[in-house]
């Protein structure tokens, strides 16, 4: 029997249990939330969670490719932000805007690849350098507050919905979709995995390393360019520090999702569901109305008691 | 004759190589130096208010607060290690110190010692999280973070509390051309540079930050070597909260943004490994000199801090690259 799409072999009992949890402890959550107030269980506040789940959802799932590769992006929310500026200054119809954005991505995350891969820089201090640099580039290129408008069809991407789906989640179930085929079911996952248990014994096998990094960094950088561009759609209005903390929040996301930062592990379910998770309670904190900053002291309790409970499963 | 010169010689030598290990020189410190020299030259034939005295006053000034964050982060990439606590770790303590230095009516020694000691148990938790529950210290100091950005944000959203009158006065007190938190940073670097070239504390540390297993297998505790290298930075950077906080005067708990990335910089520029085991406080101290003095010399030529920015990441990138054409990184 051929194993379809959305079954993967690969993925392991270990990680299907993960999932489970963080399944059962989403679904603790919304009916706790349900039950404190009957907001919560409306169209349009789900609608929200959803909406605002999509940039996050981009961003972790790059920054989980990069964990996987033993690595660590701490420069995508400063590329959220300068793609998010760019754009604003250089197009004004919305195929040109997704076409920049993605391209200055792309090459944003090339910078970060080349130097992780090809002057073995360590991936935490290159792309803390990125992030000031890319920081300074956009401050210089807005001199200090980026001006223009949004156009509509950008709006749309984030806010619009088709049939009643909204399309920032259309987008974003259609690249977790592609990248879990990339990661399950393809070569390049398969070496990403093997790369990122044994680099070493990767190298052996004869793949190449440095190539791997590279896209994997690329990749990082694109999907950090579409959140960033899904994120200035839903907030309407673009500014120096759009994205702000998503570095961390990513993280977050991708560990709490049951990636480890010592590389090799990580499933694209377990990261959308940690996203989901994560915005769930940023939402129940606002609507049963608890103080705001609630928000961080949960998202930090969680952070750790995650990578606590999945290092005592490895043992 | 021979062999009476060479046993000198070697005497010599090894009198040299003392030094050079209890300070932990690099070929790299003297290129730091080298540069903070040409980049003062650069300062003060650009403007004749650079090489001043009180110019100098304000680079020593601009230094402390982060030298004093980028010492505790020394000893904790020493250790193979990393701390990212500091950007809420700072709020909640500044917030605490000027609390009770404020009206309380607590004398203001007990306000420092408390404060001091919730650094220390803040420190410690992420110690024993990262030795005990065996999370990587990244996670667990971002999650801590998060969790003091929270706390302290909870207590108050706007600068609250006060400080003594005489202790804000005091953060601002010049010996001739020397801020008083000069001399604090520096009697610190000399006070854990000493521990860690001379104490069993020490050798546990750059044994641990090494090869943690070798460590192990050579009996050292590294469980308890974690929990006191992440109380040590926590004491410190209560040092620093309790001094930002004498400076503005008032409690904030935001005082500690951006700090946990930049108490980062001076450590890898000055020639400690990220990897841990290798480098030394002096490196830092070094690197903090010159980020400073650079920071003045680029406002004196009226560069925007747009590009100091693009000029800070060159000169992470630039440190790493040369390290790791060497191997090291």
């Amino acid at each position: 029997m051929r194993a379809g799409l959305f079954t993967a072999p690969t993925v392991s009992a270990a990680q299907r249990r993960e999932q489970v949890t963080l399944l059962v402890f989403l679904i603790v959550v919304w009916g706790a939330t349900a039950a404190l107030s009957p907001r919560f269980l409306s169209v349009s506040n789900l609608r929200d969670i959803l909406i605002q789940a999509a940039p996050l959802g981009f961003v972790a799932l790059g920054q989980m490719l990069v964990i996987i590769a033993r690595g660590l992006d701490l420069s995508v929310a400063s590329m959220m932000a300068t793609v998010a500026v760019l754009t604003l200054g250089l197009a004004d119809n919305a195929q040109m805007i997704i076409v920049i954005g993605l391209s200055a991505g792309l090459a944003f995350g090339a910078v970060n690849g080349y130097l992780v891969a090809y002057r073995h820089v360590t991936p935490f201090l290159a792309t803390l350098a990125s992030m000031i640099v890319l920081q300074g580039i956009r401050f210089a290129y807005t001199k200090g507050a980026p001006s223009g408008s949004l156009p509509e069809a950008l709006r749309h991407l984030a806010t619009g919905s088709i049939g009643g789906v909204p399309v920032a989640i259309i987008v974003l179930l259609a690249v977790a979709a592609a990248a879990h085929y990339l990661l399950e079911h393809s070569r390049f996952g398969m070496q990403l995995k093997l790369f990122g248990d044994n680099p070493r014994a990767a190298h052996r096998c004869g793949y190449h390393n440095r190539r791997l990094l590279l896209a994997v960094y690329c990749l990082s950088g694109l999907l950090a360019a579409l959140g960033g561009l899904t994120l200035v759609g839903y907030v309407g209005i673009v500014d120096n520090w759009t994205g702000r903390g998503y570095e961390l929040d990513s993280i977050a996301a991708a560990v709490i999702g049951g990636a480890a930062l010592s590389g090799g592990k990580g499933t694209v379910v377990g990261v959308l569901l940690a996203t989901l998770l994560l915005i769930s309670l940023f939402n129940m904190v606002v609507i049963i109305g608890l103080a705001i900053e609630f928000q961080l002291v949960i998202k930090g309790l969680l952070i750790v008691l995650a990578a606590a409970v999945y290092r005592r499963h490895l043992r | 004759m021979n062999a009476a010169l060479g046993l000198a010689n070697s005497a010599a030598d090894a009198c040299a190589d003392s030094w050079v290990r209890a300070l932990r020189l690099q070929p790299s410190h003297a290129v730091i130096v080298a540069l903070t020299v040409v980049i003062a030259l650069i300062g003060a034939t650009a403007s004749e208010n650079f090489a001043t005295l009180h110019n100098l006053a304000n680079i020593q000034a601009q230094m402390v607060a982060l030298g004093i964050l980028a010492l505790a982060q020394t000893v904790v990439i020493l250790s193979g290690n990393i701390d990212l606590s500091f950007a809420g770790a700072l709020g909640v303590l500044s917030v605490l110190f000027a609390a009770l230095a404020g009206d309380t009516g607590l004398s203001l020694t007990v306000a420092v010692a408390v404060t001091l000691i919730t650094g220390a148990l803040i420190g410690a938790l992420n110690g024993y999280v990262t030795a005990v529950w065996k999370v990587h210290s990244l996670i667990v100091t971002l999650g801590v973070s998060t969790m003091c950005a929270g706390a302290a944000l909870l207590v108050t959203k706007t600068p609250a509390g006060a400080v003594p009158l005489f202790f804000e006065d005091l953060a601002y007190y010049r010996i001739g051309f020397v801020p008083l938190g000069m001399v604090l940073a520096a009697g610190l670097y000399a006070a854990v540079g000493g521990m860690l070239w001379r104490t069993r504390f020490g050798l546990r540390v750059y044994a641990l930050g090494d090869d943690a297993r070798a460590a192990a297998i050579s009996g050292v505790n590294t469980r308890t070597t974690e929990v006191q290298v992440f109380a040590l930075s926590g004491v410190l950077c209560a040092v620093a909260a309790i001094y930002i906080t004498a400076r503005f005067g008032i409690g904030d708990p935001r005082a500690g943004v951006g700090y946990d990335l930049r108490s980062i910089t001076p450590v890898i520029v000055g020639g400690t490994l990220l990897a841990g085991g290798y480098g030394g406080v002096l490196g830092t101290a070094l690197a903090v000199g010159l980020l400073a003095t650079l920071a003045s010399m680029l406002n004196f030529i009226s560069v925007s801090s747009f590009y100091q920015w693009i000029v800070e990441g060159v000169i992470i990138l630039a440190a790493v690259i040369v390290f790791a054409r060497r191997g090291r990184v």
